[in-house]
């Protein structure tokens, strides 16, 4: 059975982590404190969960810390596909990330069949793939063809953007 | 300056050592073996198995030629890969297999012999699989 | 009896046309997804759920439980064929099933895995079938305290017993129940945690998170680590056992099905626990000791029943009760809410077409899948050679479709994007992901159980405990949290004092 190394590596990132869930927990508990006690029988109303969440946030923030301090760390998840021993490759999650926006902003726009394929061609781009040929004309087929398939198969319209009348 | 030659469990990659190991004879040169793959899938089927690399490296040892084998994975087509070795060792001669492929496959697909053949800086002997 | 009865109504439902295909699809992208890297049930259940809005929910449940049980079969393929593990589940399969490969027995392994998961398929679902009902009679006595106490053991066993860390666990969960809180309180009216953005006010959309936290955090999380070395795939010819490896096997089945769908059926029990213990079980009552670490097939045939048996245990009380004990059956729980059905006792009763459906439609889905993975099992290992840019694209394609097509928002996207940023960071830092989904859709059920088991008693604590079922459950919840500290603490102990006589004993020895 192989294993991946765990990697424990520079944990002050990990603090951030910590910092995190103390902020989280604080919003909920803020956020509670601004909610009036409709509606609420005995000692729980809709403020208690979210109290409760935020403080369990809270202590765990600190014990979180506590355990960093110690020397713990937390155990990058690992898995078939992933090689922990080298550090993240943020320049294919920015260009991830980046595709993945460009789909957002111009979905409405310019419409799936266009918004889709650039997602989609983005992706493989970002992931390492240069058969540039190939992967436009899939990025094109699986846009357009999704498109059908939901618009008309099922009934969920996705926007069509500037191809209106074309499709 | 040695020969380089593309290896790939495939009849045609076959051919090619074969016929890489015979001019590294005839010409007396060192051979170097490249077998490489870009990593991008989990399974790779033009990357040779443990066994695969055995047997050829034992071949290579009976052959009594200097050789050198290199099996690697970059982030770059096994085409480029196989230039960059040959541009690193200042290859005398460039061997690869070649399998059939139509215009149009080769316009989608791309094709990594014609790559080869376009961007070597030596000659290049391009073999196909034997005839069954 | 009733339970045969309406089980034999759930299989004319079954058997119509149309409920054989959408099984036949579910087993079929199940067992794909199992081979796949990086995918999983949950993740493919969750980016199916926009498509299969528009579907009869009997169909979509179908497939969903096709895929369920199909990524099981798909896993231990992977597993056996390839030098990694597939879902973690898989990994004790890993153990002696790649090495039976190895040594060319890969056909053998790969026959006792496929058959095996067949087996514990069948009794695992027979046992869903005549339990179910006994349960939910049972359960018809619970009243809002001794659900409150199911879920919260729900949430703990689910942080304690996964991973190492309880710290993290909990966090985990304290991150998932909060976004489960967004959104406007039922009771009261009131707008939570939602910035008073109104496209919160709704809460987010079960879609957009468990593609978010799944899908999309996956693929960024590999995208960042891709490994780069292939994996040699061993090649395997007719899959087929000799009568020997049947001999070997079947009581492995058995007993790995024993073991499996008791810790499936019960709150994070989960799946590695008992293929583990079917591992060890296995180990100790072979008749052939010298083959386990060679390629044992008892090895493989129990772990691999465990794992299918657990399966089904899993989903005990998801339809029983309505609570999840794994992340893609939180996600099936998420699926029943999108379409209104609200899963518990009464789902027997109210929704009898669809479970009896689905249960019988389960029976029908294990023999397809034998009959897809014995002779194909090679043929899905070609699955292996896509590569992954393709793959995480694709996964993030139909990702941004299921978000956008959820409400017809633009504001989903981007919800989808932190959510699955969210995901990237937890798998960086060590933070499971499975009590932060169940903490999502088992919180807000949590708290209407909570709410109403107080109002009951009218506002005293006490309300919480006042059946002896609640005062069991919690008694657990105790026992599960006290126990792991107090063992560490018991075993420091032992070995402070064990440690110097072993060491003395091994100075004697080694001169």
């Amino acid at each position: 059975m192989s294993s991946t190394a765990p990697a424990r590596k520079g944990g002050r990132s990990e603090f951030g982590v910590a910092l995190l869930l103390l902020a989280l927990g604080v919003w909920a508990i803020v956020d509670a404190l601004g909610l009036s006690d409709l509606a609420s029988r005995g000692p729980v109303s809709a403020k208690t969960v979210p109290i409760v969440v935020g403080g369990l946030l809270i202590a765990m923030a600190v014990l979180l810390a506590v355990d960093l301090l110690r020397g713990g760390r937390g155990e990058a998840e690992g898995g078939e596909d992933v090689d922990l021993s080298h550090g993240a490759d943020w320049r294919t999650i920015g260009l991830l990330v980046a595709a993945f926006a460009a789909n957002a902003l111009l979905i409405e726009r310019l419409g799936w069949p266009v918004s889709g394929a650039i997602l989609f061609f983005g992706t493989t781009f970002a992931l390492g793939s240069r058969r540039f040929v190939l992967n436009a004309l899939i990025s094109v087929g699986l846009s357009v063809g999704t498109w059908y398939l939901f618009n008309l198969a099922l009934g969920i319209p996705l926007p069509v953007g500037i191809l209106k009348g074309i499709l | 300056m040695p020969i380089v030659v593309g290896y790939v469990p495939t009849p045609e990659g076959r051919a090619a050592f074969d016929r890489a190991i015979e001019e590294a004879r005839l010409r007396g040169l060192r051979l170097v073996v490249v077998n490489a793959s870009r990593g991008d899938a989990l399974v790779d089927p033009r990357y040779a198995t443990s066994d695969d690399w055995a047997s050829v490296r034992d071949r290579l040892a009976e052959s009594g030629i200097e050789h050198e084998t290199a099996q690697q994975v970059a982030a770059v087509d096994p085409a480029d890969q196989l230039l960059r070795v040959a541009h690193e060792a200042n290859a005398e001669l460039i061997v690869i297999g070649l399998r059939p492929r139509s215009p149009v496959g080769k316009f989608i697909l791309g094709s990594s012999a014609q790559t080869v053949l376009l961007q070597a800086e030596c000659p290049v002997l391009a073999v196909k699989a034997a005839p069954l | 009896m009733d339970g045969v009865s309406s089980l034999l109504d759930g299989f004319a439902t079954a058997i119509t046309p149309i409920n054989l295909l959408y099984a036949f699809i579910g087993v079929l992208l199940g067992t794909a997804i199992g081979v796949l890297p990086g995918i999983g049930p949950a993740m493919t259940i969750a980016l199916l759920l926009p498509i299969t809005v528009s579907l009869e929910p009997t169909q979509a449940f179908i497939m969903f439980a096709g895929i369920y049980y199909g990524g099981m079969y798909g896993g231990s393929t992977t597993s056996i064929l390839l030098n990694t593990p597939g879902e973690s589940a898989s990994v004790v399969t890993a153990i002696e099933g790649n090495l039976m490969a190895k040594r060319g027995r890969g056909a053998a392994a790969l026959a006792t895995a496929a058959i095996g998961s067949f087996v514990a398929g069948t009794i695992g679902t027979l046992a869903l079938a005549l339990l179910a009902p006994v349960i939910v009679k049972l359960a018809v006595q619970m009243g809002a305290p001794d659900y409150f106490a199911v879920m919260v053991l729900a949430f703990i066993a689910v942080t304690t017993v996964l991973g190492s860390s309880m710290v993290r666990g909990l966090a985990s969960l304290g991150v998932g129940l909060l976004i489960g809180t967004i959104g406007i309180d039922p009771t009261s009216g009131q707008q939570r945690l939602t910035f008073g953005i109104p496209e919160l006010a709704d809460g987010i959309d079960v879609v957009v998170l468990a593609v978010g936290l799944f899908a999309v955090g996956e693929a960024l999380w590999v995208a960042a680590h891709l490994r780069r070395a292939p994996v040699e795939v061993i090649g395997v010819s007719n899959v087929r056992m000799t009568r020997d490896d049947w001999r070997r096997s079947w009581k492995p089945w058995l007993r790995g099905t024993a073991i499996g769908f008791p810790f499936g059926a019960v709150p994070a029990g989960g799946a590695e626990i008992p293929t583990f213990l079917s591992y060890a079980v296995e180990k100790k009552l072979t008749k052939h000791p010298e083959d386990f670490g060679n390629g044992a097939i008892e090895g493989v045939a129990g772990p691999e029943a465990t794992n299918n048996a657990s399966a089904a245990g899993g989903l005990v009380p998801l339809l029983t009760l309505g609570i999840p004990t794994t992340a893609t059956a939180a996600v099936m729980l998420g699926a029943f809410q999108t379409y209104g059905i609200q899963p518990g006792p009464r789902l027997l009763d109210t929704q009898a077409t669809l479970v009896w459906g689905l249960i019988a439609s389960l029976f029908i889905g294990n023999v397809i899948l034998l009959a897809l993975n014995l002779p194909l099992a090679t043929v899905w290992a070609r699955l292996l050679r896509i590569p992954r840019p393709y793959l995480y694209a694709g996964i993030l394609f139909f990702a941004s479709i299921g978000a956008y097509a959820a409400n017809n928002s633009t504001f989903d996207l981007w919800l989808l994007l932190v959510i699955g940023l969210l995901g990237f960071l937890m798998r960086r830092y060590g933070l499971p992901v499975v009590p932060a989904i169940i903490g999502i859709i088992l919180g807000p059920a949590a708290e209407k159980q909570l709410r109403r088991a107080l109002q009951i008693s009218n506002g005293e604590l006490g309300g919480l405990y006042n059946t002896w079922f609640s005062r069991a459950v919690y008694a657990v919840i105790v026992i599960l949290l006290v126990a792991p500290p107090l063992i560490r603490w018991i075993r420091s102990r032992r070995d402070a004092g064990g440690t110097p006589i072993a060491q003395h004993h091994a100075n004697v020895e080694g001169q």
